[in-house]
């Protein structure tokens, strides 16, 4: 290994670096923590005098936590599941098959990446009210609200992925033809060769994008902010606990929040750490290529 | 980047297939579009749609109730964010621009030291993982983090400022601090990935090019100048283009830590002010109008970073 020569200095920089990283984090859990009267007083304190749950008691109490974790757990394995289903089909078609037109497909997949997604939140959103044969509409997409009142309308607009495309094609294009033929020779038809074959095949890069289609699903603001307000009952965990600072009573408000947050934060923090190999492995392959 | 992307699949097609061609052919398309109906359905319905739908706003006088409604005006939604008296130019688009160039140079200075220096020490892994939290966190925690760690009263950034005699600031209810105080935070953000994709590149800076220019009795500060950083270029422009279009674009963070865009629109940025006009005002046309001009905004910014880094390269080679 090069370069020994300093490596406190690059310990020092890194360690403080991550300091800046770390505290914020621990201070949430700090103020998490602090009675009435324990925060917002000066001079500061880092740590709570005692540590007392009623914040997490109040955050409970004040959220609707059965339904907003029942609807962001319902939106995450539903545009998961589906971001996967898509893509591995997408791009086996894209990698392995042959047919008119594909170089455009392929081209027209890429170019959808480009699109930021501020421009759809608009029409999407009218799309959905106007959604034939739904929530009261016509054929014609009038009379009623559409899927925009629904559930549904949370996970519609992340259905499918150019970006999931993308990367699984990438990674189905390195499965040797051989074996594809071998099973084409043997009869088996391209759905079982894709259920047998490929989906096995594609594993790792299968856990990586359904771990980062996860954390964005799990996170994902101003689409549900926006859906949440035309229908409070379709509200997920960020936008409830957001919400939660307009109902509370103010001089308690902020570490009542800041409990909500540590409850709503641990699921996500979970699942990373426990994945998380995969998942810097993906944004390492897929971000270069 | 796309160019070479895009030659991919030519390579794959090349390889003939056994069998009977004519009818395994024609299975094959069957096939294929069957896999790719789902997608291909999505993108017509979330992706060609709203876009044809944008631009009929776009140049249409609509207040969001009835599409029967949509009158089109031709460019006056234009002409008039853009005129005098209009306040997107300044200070919105301007302070969208100031929180993208901050936050983008931020990370990426930041970025640049800790890679390097991360890729020195042991532990690699799990230093990478503690910059990387934030971006495993939702949002509204960040926001609502950093709202707590910068309050006048009780908060842990003036917490610190006091203990070395210095008086607080209101970070964010300061028209002069407000914005910097929230680009900071994008930075913050921003820096996990930024590490995690310039170690990348650090990693594939062939070990021997070090070994030889070590023998030549180069220092550490020449290395990282007249190799590091050169061999770098492709990595840091993926990086800087890719941050640049996300910052440009995002504003969860402002809503979440100041909710309005204030104090006085010193914080509101493109993507909050086309937000507001579609769904508080009601005027979608002026809106989409906004979405477009910041789209041709995000365009220019990556072309012109394309060029830039193109333009260095011919310099130095």
């Amino acid at each position: 290994m090069r370069s020994r020569r300093k490596p406190w200095l690059s310990y020092l920089v890194v360690a403080l670096g991550g300091l800046v990283m770390v505290v914020p984090f621990l201070d949430l859990v700090m103020t998490s923590f602090k009675g009435p009267g324990e925060y917002g007083t000066l001079p500061y304190h880092f740590l709570p005098k005692h540590l007392d749950f009623g914040n997490y008691a109040a955050a409970i109490d004040g959220l609707d936590l059965p339904l907003l974790f029942r609807n962001s757990i319902i939106v995450t394995l539903v545009v998961t599941t589906a971001v996967l289903l898509t893509s591995s089909l997408a791009g086996y078609a894209l990698a392995k098959l042959r047919f008119p037109g594909r170089a455009f497909v392929f081209r027209f997949v890429l170019t959808t990446m480009m699109f930021p997604p501020f421009l759809f939140l608009i029409p999407d959103f009218l799309i959905l009210v106007h959604w034939p044969l739904a929530g009261g509409n016509n054929l014609f997409g009038t009379g009623g609200s559409g899927l925009a009142m629904s559930i549904v309308a949370l996970v519609m607009p992340f259905l499918v992925s150019g970006f999931g495309i993308f990367l699984m094609r990438q990674f189905i294009v390195s499965i040797p033809d051989e074996v594809l033929e071998a099973a084409r020779l043997d009869g088996a038809g391209e759905f079982t060769i894709w259920l047998r074959i490929v989906l096995p095949q594609t594993r790792p890069v299968a856990i990586t994008l359904g771990l980062l289609t996860f954390v964005n699903a799990w996170n994902e603001y101003i689409w549900s902010l926006l859906i949440a307000t035309a229908n409070p009952r379709a509200m997920t965990l960020p936008v409830g606990i957001q919400l939660l600072q307009n109902y509370l009573d103010p001089a308690r408000t902020t570490p009542i929040v800041m409990a909500g947050l540590v409850l709503s934060i641990i699921p996500v923090l979970v699942v990373f750490l426990l994945l998380q190999k995969y998942y810097v492995r993906g944004v390492l392959t897929s971000g270069l290529r | 980047m796309a160019t070479l992307t895009t030659r991919a699949p030519d390579r794959a097609s090349r390889r003939t297939t056994v069998g009977t061609p004519a009818r395994r052919g024609r299975r094959q398309t069957v096939t294929a579009y069957l896999f790719l109906a789902p997608t291909l359905l999505f993108f017509a319905v979330f992706l060609v749609l709203p876009l044809l739908f944008a631009l009929l706003l776009a140049v249409s006088k609509w207040s969001g109730f009835s599409l029967g409604q949509i009158t089109p005006i031709g460019f006056g939604n234009f002409a008039s964010i853009l005129g005098r008296g209009s306040t997107f130019l300044t200070p919105i688009l301007t302070n969208t621009l100031l929180f993208a160039f901050g936050s983008v140079v931020i990370a990426l200075l930041a970025s640049l030291v800790l890679a390097n220096c991360i890729n020195r020490l042991r532990f690699q892994g799990f230093w990478r993982t503690l910059y990387f939290l934030p971006i495993v966190t939702t949002v509204v925690a960040v926001g609502n983090i950093w709202k707590v760690l910068y309050e006048p009263t009780g908060g842990l950034v003036n917490g610190l400022l006091n203990a070395i005699g210095l008086p607080s600031v209101s970070f964010l209810t300061n028209p002069n601090t407000a914005l910097p105080s929230i680009v900071v935070v994008q930075a913050w953000t921003a820096v996990g990935s930024a590490i995690l994709i310039l170690t990348a590149g650090l990693k594939a800076i062939p070990e021997s090019y070090y070994e030889a220019a070590e023998l030549d009795g180069a220092g550490a500060w020449t290395m990282f100048w007249t190799m590091t950083l050169p061999m770098l270029r492709p990595t840091l422009l993926f990086v800087s283009i890719t941050q640049f279009i996300t910052a440009l674009q995002s504003f969860a963070l402002i809503i979440v830590m100041t909710g309005d865009g204030g104090p006085a629109d010193a914080t509101n940025v493109a993507g909050f002010e086309m937000y507001q006009q579609a769904f508080k005002y009601g005027d979608w046309g002026t809106a989409s109008a906004m979405a477009f001009v910041l789209f041709l905004v995000i365009l220019v910014i990556t072309l012109a970073q394309l060029w830039f880094f193109r333009r260095k390269g011919e310099e130095t080679s």
